[in-house]
């Protein structure tokens, strides 16, 4: 057992047994999918539901990663800090990278199953998806890159805001406020042109649409986001937030007063 | 060789000094107790030892090493409650274990032999949000019982306990002392630094004081202190009572007054009468021997501790 793993079962742990977390990370997004697969594809032709179904599980999927990231995770680092277990860590002989590194391979383990789940609900209520093993491949790589966004967002706000329950609402407010404006839950096409705009800057949204683009197609989409000046903006933006995440939290959440 | 060192430490936090030139040693083994009120610089001290925070100047040694190269040696409890709630005793402590690189074999070996030494082996399935606040702060103590610790630090771990888990949680303590770890204790509670082989009173982030605990209560001219609990409190009250205290050394307490005075026997007839001439009932008159807390008292005419 190393420093790395004794964090990553620490902290999924934490995730799975914290209720409001599993809500709001695996139930929210599976009652969305339950929602919208009934409620938006009535008097439409049973192909067609069936990818609707797809590209909202798909959405759904994305926000779970987006709620991980951007609210569990610095909810988790707050709750850590707020009772001490930051400072107690500081006395030990722990490298913050260490730290981190199983709290972000956490993330992504609990951020997997959860669209895991979303997906399977999905699919159980009639999603379709068109895919080979490269678009899933790729899929999993614009999923990976949510998360990095997600978690990059997610340390920024558990470096700033220090309460836990300040930490969770700033979080949950990012993802749900930028979610809506972006067409994570909007579709593209019905945003006005400067949020369209915003939604190819946003990686979790460009992300999202390269997903539906690749698993879907591109109505669903709604643009085609794989250009490859789309495909390096939504890469490079995701992993400055990753960096700018990870370089706020080794500075100033473990930097001594 | 000491297990700490501390020669001329100092702290600001911009304006604010709250360390002023600090000298302490604390040697192998020792259970050395800091005692000081709220804001007097004990925690900001025992968070610089154990490399939480950096001092501004000064130096500090653990074993003859910097802090920060020490750190395998230091067992850091701070105040607040830091288990987390939603893992079990076990987890908890298997996470500290992975923390310190045990493979998992040694973990679960050295974590039984750890919740056994806390007595807590059979809650150790239990999470710590069922435990009582006692059990969790002897949970907390084991985290810092890995073998390999040889410098224990305590920032006021009874606050918030019942008198039963205090008891239980300082014989715990006093255990540790025949295992040769020094212990340093951060408090503001008289009772649990007497317990200390030796102590030091700090005020405003200076050692005004340091000694034996009977030494120190020696080295004060306080002879006895007298409690009384009367039914009602007021300024009229307060000047009797400071009529029987030379430097008029009286204090107001939950229940009463607190006042320190050169002899009980002869003192105690005459502030029944004194009080009940101006219609006040004392209902109750307990005479102790001065406490550390009273010794801080003596020297720094203020208290330790808020009166709860």
């Amino acid at each position: 057992m190393g420093q790395i793993s004794a964090t990553f079962g620490k902290t999924v742990k934490e995730f799975l047994r914290q209720r409001a977390t599993l809500f709001w990370t695996i139930a929210w997004p599976i009652l969305w999918v339950l929602i919208g697969s009934f409620s938006f594809v009535e008097n439409v032709p049973t192909e067609i539901a069936s990818y609707t179904r797809a590209s909202i599980a798909i959405s759904m999927s994305v926000f779970a990663l987006m709620t991980a990231g951007m609210a569990n995770l610095p909810g988790n680092i707050a709750a850590d800090r707020e009772r001490g277990l930051l400072s107690k860590l500081m006395s030990m002989p722990i490298y913050p990278w260490r730290d981190l590194s199983g709290r972000i391979l956490a993330l992504l383990a609990f951020s997997s199953l959860a669209a895991l789940l979303v997906t399977l609900v999905g699919l159980g209520c009639g999603a379709r998806f068109s895919c080979s093993v490269v678009t899933l491949v790729q899929s999993i790589g614009f999923l990976l890159l949510v998360t990095l966004a997600s978690a990059g967002i997610g340390m920024l706000v558990a470096t700033f805001v220090k309460h836990v329950h300040g930490a969770v609402m700033t979080g949950v407010g990012i993802a749900v406020v930028t979610a809506a404006v972006s067409g994570v839950m909007t579709p593209y096409a019905y945003l006005p042109w400067l949020l369209q705009q915003f939604a190819r800057i946003y990686p979790i949204s460009s992300s999202g649409s390269s997903i539906i683009f690749l698993l879907v197609g591109e109505d669903y989409a709604g643009y085609n986001p794989l250009s490859a000046n789309q495909t390096t903006l939504t890469a490079l933006v995701s992993l400055l937030l990753f960096a700018g995440g990870l370089i706020a939290y080794s500075r100033f959440c473990w930097r001594k007063e | 060789m000491d297990a700490i060192s501390i020669e001329k430490l100092t702290k600001r936090y911009g304006d604010s000094v709250v360390l002023k030139g600090v000298d302490l040693k604390v040697a192998e083994g020792e259970f050395y107790a800091l005692m000081g009120p709220n804001g007097s610089g004990k925690t900001t001290l025992a968070s610089i030892i154990a490399s939480v925070r950096s001092p501004t100047g000064g130096r500090v040694e653990i074993y003859g090493r910097k802090p920060e190269s020490a750190k395998e040696l230091i067992g850091y409890i701070p105040q607040e409650n830091f288990s987390t709630p939603l893992l079990t005793g076990r987890e908890n402590l298997m996470y500290f274990a992975g923390l310190l690189g045990y493979s998992r074999s040694d973990a679960e070996k050295t974590v039984d032999e750890l919740l056994n030494k806390v007595g807590l082996a059979e809650e150790s399935s239990k999470r710590i949000s069922e435990y009582s606040g006692g059990m969790r702060k002897r949970l907390e103590v084991a985290t810092a019982l890995f073998p390999g610790i040889k410098i224990l630090i305590l920032d006021e771990p009874t606050t918030g306990l019942d008198p039963s888990a205090r008891r239980k949680f300082l014989g715990l303590i006093q255990e540790l002392r025949k295992e040769k770890t020094a212990v340093l204790l951060i408090t503001h509670i008289g009772a649990d630094a007497e317990l200390a082989s030796r102590v030091g009173l700090i005020d405003e982030g200076e050692i005004i004081a340091e000694g034996e605990p009977e030494k120190l209560k020696k080295a004060t001219d306080l002879r006895d202190v007298m409690n009384i609990e009367t039914t009602t409190k007021s300024e009229k009250i307060f000047e009797v009572l400071s009529r029987f205290s030379e430097k008029k050394r009286v204090l107001e307490t939950d229940t009463g007054y607190r006042v320190y005075c050169e002899d009980v026997e002869k003192t105690t007839p005459e502030i029944v009468r004194s009080l009940n001439a101006i219609g006040c009932k004392a209902t109750k008159i307990e005479t102790e021997k001065p406490s550390l807390e009273d010794v801080f008292f003596r020297m720094t005419e203020k208290m330790v501790r808020e009166v709860s």
